[in-house]
């Protein structure tokens, strides 16, 4: 049996989104399945599978956030409180 | 439009084989070979279930019948109103045996659909066309799952169910007595005979695509006594009344129930 992931695409303009995985014996009972097991109440009108086997996956680590990179995560809030300092100092 | 006598008849034992074959279907839910097998199968008993409910409907309400009846109907008949043919009927408690007769009975059940889409009763022949949308699936279901069991190391336990079944499926081609009148009058537009010999050769086509070796020859030279104790429907099989009592165990803890 081989696992696949399933998507689903709703009327419109939503995009693809992942609706859960099955097992099948081979691609075609896939397609056969995932009517059945995501698709019964027609939830969606358009349907992806892709075989798990062949879903690219990244490396946890390589999407750890470093500790020491604070200065990408500028929200503004220094220069706003210098700014609000140097008003209020009548600057 | 009003149905003749002879519809209503005709009508009557292709509801009953879908409610029986349904409700055969559904003793899999949760006992499914694997999860989406499980689902997969019990939409197919859901659809046959459906089927028969649309049958059941055009028959009440040609009698001037209130709908909310229907379970009454079709539960509750005597054991001699009934019509479902004997495949229908019958207990599989080998999952071989449930597949094979669902990939026997989808080959009829289509066909027999087929022979109602030109129908001059509007709703019927509405109904078929319905009905027909969902054997499309029921069939490639059947025809998938057969072809890799085939295929596989399994493969004899399909073959052993399909000698036992063939012969107790050619029943389902058992007409009722007044079948012929509803040819001349175009109600159906195919025999159980033509529709017989057709399934026939549809069956032997899948068999041999699948790599299949079983002389059908030999097995359907049973068929005419098999036919001949349904006596055109009018007799149940061994196992009907306890199949009756099971369907009947919720509905009569409390008759008066609105469910």
């Amino acid at each position: 049996m081989n696992t696949y992931e399933v998507f689903l695409k709703k009327p419109g303009r939503d995009e693809f989104r992942h609706a859960g995985t099955l097992d099948a014996a081979d691609d075609e009972m896939a397609v056969l399945y995932a009517r059945e097991t995501h698709n019964r109440r027609a939830e969606g009108s358009e349907m992806w599978l892709v075989d798990r086997r062949h879903v690219l996956v990244a490396d946890p680590e390589s999407l750890a956030v470093n500790d020491d990179k604070s200065h990408r995560h500028n929200d503004g809030s220094l220069v706003a409180s210098r700014r609000k300092e140097d008003r209020e100092a009548g600057q | 439009m009003s149905l003749s006598p002879a519809a209503r008849d005709y009508l009557l034992a292709f509801a009953d084989d879908e409610h029986m074959v349904g409700a055969r279907h559904t003793s899999w839910i949760g006992l499914g070979p694997f999860l989406e097998e499980d689902l997969a199968f019990c939409s197919i008993a859901q659809d046959e279930l459906g089927h028969a409910i649309g049958l059941y409907e055009l028959l009440l309400d040609d009698a001037g019948v209130d709908r909310s009846q229907l379970d009454a109907f079709a539960l509750q008949r005597s054991a001699d109103e009934y019509r479902s043919c004997w495949l229908a009927e019958l207990e599989c408690s080998e999952w071989s045996d449930s597949l094979v007769r669902h990939w026997l009975y989808d080959r009829a059940e289509h066909m027999r659909w087929g022979a109602l889409e030109a129908c001059g009763d509007p709703a019927v022949a509405a109904l078929a066309r319905r009905a027909q949308r969902e054997e499309a699936f029921h069939l490639a279901h059947a025809e998938q799952f057969m072809s890799r069991i085939a295929a596989s190391d399994q493969a004899t336990h399909i073959v052993s169910s399909i000698k036992r079944l063939v012969p107790i499926a050619h029943g389902l081609f058992d007409a009722v007595h007044t079948e012929p009148e509803l040819l001349t009058e175009a109600f159906v537009t195919t025999s159980s005979d033509d529709l017989a010999t057709t399934w026939v050769a549809t069956i032997t086509d899948d068999l041999r695509r699948w790599g299949l070796d079983v002389d059908l020859d030999g097995n359907l030279a049973d068929d005419g006594s098999q036919s001949d104790s349904q006596q055109h429907r009018c007799v149940r099989s061994a196992g009907f009344t306890q199949l009756q009592a099971d369907l009947l165990k919720v509905i009569t803890l409390d008759p008066v129930a609105i469910w």
